[in-house]
């Protein structure tokens, strides 16, 4: 029987080709919206997973009336330390690491700090692999700082210069350049969180209005399972009540317009409505191949062939058929994610993620993460097109047995 | 006892249009019968009544003294293929195969050997003088060797029968007369039973009976 099949789909070029055509177009267009999305989901992840995070914690609070010395901004409000450990404590949850995140005023300067945790090798440890000249910050250090490339190049700090914050003088002993390892919480000065605490506790614009503690932190960088990302977040809002501002990958999503977002939300079933179209086209060649063929299968009939028989003879060409359109589909596909890793993603950061004074120059500016579009084909996705492929085979082979049902031999045979 | 088939009482009717009536005739192993009649007078209904593509509205088959009408069709389709062989005046070879794939085209379903298939085939198609077109495309072949590839076709089962309906319609005389001659030679020398429904008085004149039918009755056999 393969031997017929064979020669079905090879001496009949042109009704094989349109019907592989048909198909592999619908799987190039299912598969491909499929592999956009994933790249699209990749690129909302990259805010985060620049700094090896899963999620971001912070809760929002109130601005003071007078900007000077150390201030929070209202995205940043303290988190205190039972809360910290009720974070850490949540089922999914790996790892937490803490920062205090703080503008401070000195007389006409401003500067955008960071308190980070020099032990902890994610979040802003991630910072390390930044480093472009010194030493990044060590664990037990206090009293120096790092500075941010481009903050040290248009205030002509070096290495043994000094930055004040809060009218307290820091030795800078390293210069990171920010841009390479994410733009979450970037700063202008990194200094130890012990430092920050310390400074942030007693500072008076910010326990005018929070009821910071010398252990408290105000921003978090989590790390969880994978599969639990979401119930963390849930858990983690909870922990900190109304105010809290937990970010997760799909935070970015949301930032990524209006098409991906129906992409991601229509994707499946515009692939599918385009599979659909391709099985109807498909029906609708094999139909008018079975209406050319109804003397032949009136024939098969004839010299002893069952339904049956002739069902999976049909079935056969179908599955031989769409499984090439599928092969051929798939390799559309990969051309197609070929074309789209050419292009890049903008996501942007939201202001409460990389706060900065609006009142000062470029404040308001939209810091926005640029990654290459990552379009990838899941084996998933050839599972499930192959799998699709077999569907309309079997659709075309029901339809074709239902059909065979009203051919009647002598009528064929006597008419042609 | 040398009775193949014998027909009782079939009939067989399209709405109020009686096509076959009352048809009951025998023929015996290694017979060679003829069926004549103007057009629309049954003949080619009585014949697919015979051959069970066609259910009578009336009246039964028996080959070899075994009832066809209880058959479905899927057994009857397998019963088709392994007691007798169908030919047809407009061939009906399949157009993407080989003379060869025709030939053995029955047997595909079967599950047989590929190899057997061929040896089969090969030997059918030798059987009518065409083991050299073997892997022609039936395009490449004129009408008389499409017909010789759809009589080996027939034989591929090694049937008590052949019915063949205006096997030499399409053909010119002397192509048509090499056919009829083939088919005698099969009865001759392999005892296969022959029902030909034609026009043809010259066809009908070599049978060794006529069966004549008229407004769907046999008027004389």
């Amino acid at each position: 029987m393969l031997s017929y099949v064979g020669a079905e789909i090879t001496r009949r070029p042109t009704r094989a080709v349109s019907a592989v055509l048909s198909v592999s177009l619908g799987i190039a267009l299912f598969v491909g919206l499929q592999a956009y999305s994933v790249g699209y989901r990749a690129a909302a992840r990259a805010p985060l997973s620049e700094v090896g995070a899963d999620l971001t914690v912070q809760r929002q609070g109130d601005v003071p009336e007078s900007f000077e010395g150390i201030v929070y901004p209202h995205s940043v409000a303290p988190i205190h330390r039972d809360e910290i450990e009720a974070i850490t404590s949540i089922p999914g949850v790996e790892r937490v690491a803490e920062s205090l995140f703080f503008w401070s005023f000195d007389g006409d300067g401003f500067v955008a700090g960071l308190g980070i945790d020099a032990a902890v090798d994610f979040g802003p440890g991630r910072l390390k692999a930044g480093l472009v000249e010194g030493r990044f910050l060590e664990e037990g250090d206090r009293g120096v700082a790092l500075v941010d490339a481009s903050y040290a190049t248009q205030n002509a700090l070096r290495l043994g210069a000094a930055v004040t914050v809060a009218g307290q003088s820091f030795p800078v002993v390293g210069i990171v350049d920010t841009t390479s390892v994410g733009t979450v919480a970037s700063a202008n000065i990194y200094i130890a969180l012990a430092d920050a605490q310390a400074l942030a506790s007693v500072a008076p614009n910010v326990l005018s209005v929070h009821d910071m503690r010398p252990d408290d932190a105000n921003l978090l960088f989590v790390k969880a399972e994978q599969t639990q990302a979401e119930e963390v977040a849930t858990a983690a809002e909870r922990v900190l009540g109304d105010q809290a501002l937990v970010s997760a990958a799909e935070s970015f999503t949301e930032q990524l317009g209006a098409l991906f977002g129906l992409i991601d939300r229509f994707g499946v079933i515009v692939g599918l409505v385009a599979f659909l179209f391709a099985t109807a086209v498909l029906l609708r060649t094999v139909a008018a191949s079975v209406w050319e063929r109804r003397g032949e299968i009136a024939m098969m009939r004839a010299v002893g062939w069952r339904r049956r028989d002739i069902s999976l003879q049909l079935v056969t060409e179908a599955i031989v058929v769409t499984l090439a359109g599928g092969v051929v589909g798939l390799g559309m596909a990969w051309l197609l994610t070929l074309l789209m890793r050419r292009s890049s993603v903008t996501v942007p950061v939201p202001w409460e993620l990389s706060p900065s004074p609006h009142f000062l120059p470029g404040g308001a500016d939209e810091v926005a993460v640029v990654v290459n579009l990552n379009a990838v084909i899941t084996p998933t996705m050839v599972l499930v097109a192959l799998g699709l492929s077999v569907l309309a085979a079997g659709l075309v082979g029901l339809w074709s047995t239902r059909w065979l049902a009203t051919i009647k031999p002598a009528e064929v045979l006597r008419s042609e | 006892m040398n009775e193949l088939v014998l027909t009782e009482s079939l009939s067989r009717s399209f709405g109020a249009v009686s096509a076959v009536r009352d048809f009951s005739v025998r023929i015996d192993r290694g017979e060679f019968v003829a069926v004549m009649g103007p057009s629309g007078s049954g003949k080619s209904t009585a014949l697919h009544l015979m051959a069970g593509l066609e259910q009578p509205s009336s009246g039964r088959v028996l080959y070899e003294g075994r009832d066809l009408s209880g058959l479905d069709e899927d057994a009857l389709a397998v019963w088709r293929r392994e007691s007798i062989g169908l030919v047809f005046q407009a061939f009906h070879l399949i157009p993407t195969l080989s003379a060869l794939e025709n030939v053995a085209f029955p047997l595909y379903p079967v599950g047989m050997p590929a190899a057997e298939r061929r040896l089969r085939a090969a030997a059918k198609l030798e059987m009518v003088g065409l083991a050299d077109r073997a892997t022609h495309q039936p395009s490449r072949l004129s009408g008389g060797e499409q017909q010789r590839v759809a009589i080996a076709r027939a034989l591929i089962g090694d049937p008590g029968l052949i019915m063949a309906d205006e096997p030499t319609g399409n053909l010119d005389t002397e192509t048509g007369a090499a056919i009829l001659a083939l088919f005698h030679r099969l009865r001759d020398e392999g005892g296969v039973a022959m029902l030909i429904v034609t026009h043809d008085h010259d066809v009908a004149a070599t049978a060794d009976r006529v069966i004549h039918m008229r407004d769907g009755e046999v008027v004389d056999a």
